[in-house]
C-alpha cells in the first residue's frame, strides 16, 4: 500500500515538473526582477556566408563587455529565416532583433521600435539617405540597415574577345547584339545567363526596369504593367527566344544556375554583384570585367541596390539593451568589418568614405548613392514581392505573355490592402 | 488446407490453455508482485507525456491554426472560422497538386514494391560480395534525403549535369534534356529519385519476408514439378504478403510525406506546377504570395485527414481481398 501511493506521489511530481518545464520553455525572454530591464537579449541573423555567425559571436563578446548583457546569437539560413521569425512570431516569442530583407509588414503590426526609440541621432544622421528612406514605414525609420549591394553588369573578357567585342555595351540594343555574337561562339556557351527563376526575380526584372526607366511604384502607385515595364520584360523574353541566354531562363536560379554558369565560363554576361566578384577572384577561372547596366532610353545607367534590416522588436524592459546594440553595430570598426567579411557594400556615410579607398568596390560605391531600391516600405511588398518570383520566370518561357503576367501582378499588388 | 488445419488448432486449443496456464501465471504473481493499474503510472508517464507532447499538442495547435487569421508576419489577427478551408478549396492550383500528389504517391509505392521484390529475391540469394552488396544499398537510405536531392539536382542539371553529358557523348541523346527544368521531365525524375531512396528500405522488409518462408513448401513444390514461375507465384508471393502490406503502407505515408525531394528537385520551377500537397502547404505559408500560415495549416490538416482515408481504404481492399480468396 505505502509503495503503491510512493509511486503514485513520483509520478504525480513527475508529470508536474515536465509540465512546467514546458511552461519555462514557452517564456522565452529572461527577465530579470525588479526595474523590469533585461539581462540578456537575443539576435536572430541571416547567414550570409560561413562567416557571419564569428563575426557574431565576437560581436557578442563585446556587447556584453561593454554593456553586461548578454547578447544570445542565432544564425538562421536564408532559406529557413522567414519560417522560423514567422514561428517565434506566431508563439508570442519574438527575438529582440530580426536580421531579415524586409521589415514593412513587422512595422504594420506594430511590432517594431522606431529609430526615435532606439537610434542615437549621430548613428541615424551617419546613415546613406536612401536607405533611410527605404526603411521609413509611415514617416518613421523602423528597418535600419545591416548591409547593402549594388548591381552591376559582369562580361567575360575572353568571350568577348573571341566573339570580337570591343567593350562593354552601353545601349539595349548593343547589349542584345553582344549577346548574339557570343552565343554565335557556340560549344553551349550562352550570351547572357538570365535568371528569372524563384529565387530573385525580382531583382533580375528589376535592374533592367530600372534601366528602361520604369518602376514597381510611381508616385505611389503600383505600375508594374506600364508600357515601359512591358516592353523590359518582353526584351527580356525576346532574348531567350533568339536564344542568345542560357536554357530555360524562367527556370533558372541566381545561385546555382546563372551564376554558377558564368563562373564556369559558360556566359557571355550576368548580372551580378560583390560577393560574386569575392567568388570569381578565388577560382581565378574567369577573367572578368564589371560594367554599368546598359540602358535603353538614354539616361544615366541604374544600378538595382539591396539592403537587409536590423529590426528591434517591442518587448518589456528591452529598449537601452537594444539602443546599446545598435550604438555598438555602427561603431565604423563594427560594422565595416561584418560587410568587408561578407563582401557587401556600407550603408553609412562613415563606411563608403573609408571603403572609397578599394578599386575593386569603386564600380558599385560610384552607384550606391544613386541606387534604385524595390519598394521595401511598403508592407504589400512583402507579398508582391513573392508573387513575382513565383509568376514572372512563365513569362520568359515560350508561350509566356509579358502583358498578361504584369497584369496579373498588377491586379495582385492593387488587391487588398 | 492450411485453413483447416488452423481452425482445428483453434479448436483445441481453448480448453488445454486455461489448464496449463493457472499454474504458471499463479507463480509469477507471487514471485513479482501484483502489477496493479496506480503504480503502472510511473512507468506510462514517459511515454504519456512524449505522445501528448509530439502527436496531440501540435496536432490541436495544427488545427487552432488553420481556423485562425494571421499576418505575413505570424501575427495571429484573429479567428477565420472556416475561411482558411474555404480558400483552399477555391485554390486555382489545388486540383493540380492533388493530380501531382495522386501520380508521386501511386508510381513511386509501385515502381519501388517491384523493384524492391526483385532486389529482395537478389539479395536473398548466396553469392560473393552479397555482405558488400547489402551494405551498399542500404547507404542511399542512410544519407539524408536532403543531400541525396542534392546531388541528384547536380546529376540532372541541364548545364553541369554529368548524365547529360554522359548521354551526349555516347550519342544516346543529340541535345541535353532539362530534367528538372522541363516541364514533361520533372515528374519522371522526381519518381526516380523518389524510388531510389524508397528501395532500401523495402527491399529489407521484403527480404525479411522472403526469408520467412518456410524452404520445405518451396522443396515440396519443386519436388512436385513446379516451374519456378509457379512456384513464385503461388508460394512466393501469396506468403510475402504481410510483408508487402508493410512495405506499401510505410512507403505510402513515407512517399506522401516525401518533402525534401520534391522541394530541392523543384525549387527552380516558379509555381505550383510540380508540387505534391506537402511541398503546397509549405509554399503556401513562406513562399507563394499568400504567405498564409493559417491556408498552410488548413492544408496540413487536409494533408492529415487525406493519408488516413488513403491508408484506410487500402487496408480496406487488402482484407477485403483475403476474405475473398480465401
Amino acid at each position: 500500500m505505502n509503495r503503491r501511493t510512493q509511486a503514485f506521489a513520483v509520478g504525480i511530481t513527475g508529470l508536474a515538473l515536465t509540465l512546467s518545464a514546458c511552461g519555462g520553455g514557452t517564456g522565452g525572454s529572461s527577465e530579470s526582477d525588479g526595474g523590469g530591464k533585461v539581462d540578456s537579449i537575443k539576435l536572430v541573423a541571416a547567414e550570409y556566408s560561413d562567416k557571419t555567425q564569428g563575426f557574431w559571436d565576437a560581436f557578442a563578446k563585446t556587447y556584453q563587455e561593454k554593456t553586461g548583457i548578454k547578447l544570445d546569437v542565432q544564425v538562421v539560413s536564408w532559406d529557413d529565416i522567414d519560417q522560423q521569425s514567422s514561428t517565434m512570431i506566431q508563439n508570442g516569442n519574438p527575438p529582440d532583433i530580426l536580421n531579415l530583407n524586409a521589415y514593412a509588414s513587422y512595422a504594420q503590426d506594430d511590432l517594431l521600435y522606431s529609430a526615435d526609440d532606439v537610434l542615437s541621432p549621430e548613428v541615424k544622421s551617419d546613415l546613406l539617405p536612401n536607405f533611410v528612406t527605404s526603411g521609413t514605414y509611415e514617416g518613421k525609420l523602423y528597418g535600419m540597415p545591416d548591409l547593402s549591394s549594388a548591381r552591376a553588369l559582369f562580361y567575360n573578357k575572353d568571350l568577348f574577345k573571341d566573339a570580337g567585342i570591343k567593350a562593354a555595351p552601353t545601349t539595349w540594343d548593343e547589349f542584345a547584339a553582344d549577346a548574339k555574337k557570343i552565343a554565335d561562339l557556340g560549344d553551349g556557351v550562352a550570351g547572357y545567363a538570365e535568371p528569372m527563376g524563384p529565387e530573385e526575380a525580382q531583382a533580375e526584372f528589376s535592374i533592367w526596369m530600372f534601366n528602361n526607366g520604369g518602376n514597381w511604384k510611381t508616385d505611389g502607385k503600383w505600375s508594374i504593367n506600364s508600357a515601359a515595364n512591358v516592353e523590359t520584360l518582353s526584351f527580356l523574353k525576346k532574348l531567350a527566344d533568339d536564344g542568345v541566354t542560357q536554357n530555360n531562363p524562367g527556370k533558372t536560379n541566381r545561385t546555382d544556375g546563372a551564376f554558377a554558369d558564368f563562373a564556369a565560363g559558360k556566359a557571355g554576361m550576368v548580372v551580378g554583384f560583390s560577393p560574386l566578384a569575392g567568388t570569381l577572384d578565388e577560382s581565378k577561372k574567369v577573367d572578368y570585367g564589371v560594367a554599368p547596366m546598359p540602358t535603353n532610353n538614354g539616361d544615366e545607367p541604374k544600378s538595382y541596390g539591396v539592403t537587409d534590416y536590423l529590426m528591434a522588436f517591442k518587448k518589456d524592459g528591452n529598449a537601452d539593451a537594444i539602443k546599446a546594440f545598435y550604438d555598438l553595430y555602427y561603431q565604423p570598426d563594427q560594422v565595416n568589418t561584418f560587410i568587408k567579411d561578407e563582401g557587401f557594400l556600407p550603408v553609412t556615410q562613415s563606411g563608403v568614405e573609408k571603403f572609397s579607398s578599394d578599386e575593386k568596390l569603386k564600380v558599385y560605391l560610384d552607384t550606391l548613392t544613386g541606387v534604385q531600391l524595390t519598394p521595401t516600405d511598403d508592407p504589400k511588398w512583402d507579398t508582391v514581392k513573392l508573387a513575382v518570383q513565383q509568376k514572372i520566370g512563365a513569362a520568359v518561357g515560350k508561350d509566356g505573355d509579358p502583358q498578361a503576367v504584369l497584369d496579373d501582378l498588377q491586379k495582385q499588388a492593387e488587391s487588398g490592402n | 488446407m492450411t485453413d483447416q488445419l488452423d481452425a482445428s488448432a483453434g479448436a483445441a486449443a481453448p480448453p488445454a490453455a486455461p489448464v496449463a496456464r493457472s499454474p504458471r501465471f499463479r507463480r509469477r504473481r507471487h514471485e513479482s508482485g501484483y502489477a496493479s493499474g496506480l503504480s503502472a503510472i510511473p512507468w506510462l508517464i514517459a511515454p504519456i507525456v512524449l505522445i501528448a507532447g509530439v502527436v496531440v499538442y501540435p496536432a490541436i495547435a495544427l488545427v487552432q491554426a488553420s481556423l485562425s487569421d494571421y499576418s505575413i508576419t505570424g501575427l495571429r489577427r484573429g479567428s477565420a472560422g472556416f475561411d482558411n478551408y474555404i480558400d483552399i478549396f477555391q485554390h486555382d492550383d489545388l486540383g493540380l497538386v492533388l493530380w501531382n500528389t495522386l501520380v508521386w504517391v501511386v508510381v513511386v509505392v509501385a515502381l519501388t514494391i517491384l523493384f524492391g521484390l526483385g532486389l529482395a529475391q537478389f539479395m536473398s540469394k548466396e553469392f560473393r560480395g552479397r555482405t558488400v552488396m547489402r551494405w551498399a544499398i542500404i547507404i542511399p537510405w542512410a544519407a539524408s534525403l536532403v543531400i541525396t536531392a542534392r546531388l541528384f539536382t547536380l546529376i540532372l542539371d541541364y548545364e553541369h549535369g554529368i548524365l547529360n553529358q554522359m548521354l551526349v557523348t555516347l550519342h544516346i541523346i543529340g541535345e541535353p534534356i532539362d530534367f528538372l527544368g522541363n516541364d514533361s521531365w520533372v515528374m519522371p525524375s522526381m519518381i526516380l529519385v523518389g524510388v531510389f531512396v524508397s528501395l532500401p528500405f523495402t527491399a529489407y522488409v521484403l527480404l525479411a519476408g522472403l526469408n520467412a518462408i518456410p524452404q520445405d513448401l518451396i522443396e515440396a513444390a519443386r519436388m512436385d514439378g513446379a516451374s519456378p514461375w509457379r512456384i513464385y507465384r503461388h508460394i512466393t508471393l501469396p506468403l510475402l504478403r504481410p510483408a508487402m502490406l508493410v512495405a506499401s503502407v510505410l512507403n505510402l505515408i513515407y512517399v506522401f510525406n516525401s518533402f525534401p525531394l520534391i522541394y530541392t528537385l523543384n525549387d527552380r520551377n516558379p509555381g505550383f506546377t510540380h508540387d505534391t500537397s506537402i511541398t503546397y502547404s509549405y509554399k503556401l505559408a513562406f513562399k507563394a504570395a499568400e504567405r498564409s500560415v493559417g491556408m498552410s495549416a488548413a492544408m496540413g490538416v487536409i494533408n492529415v485527414l487525406l493519408i488516413l482515408v488513403v491508408v484506410m481504404i487500402y487496408l480496406r481492399i487488402i482484407r477485403w481481398r483475403e476474405v475473398t480468396q480465401a
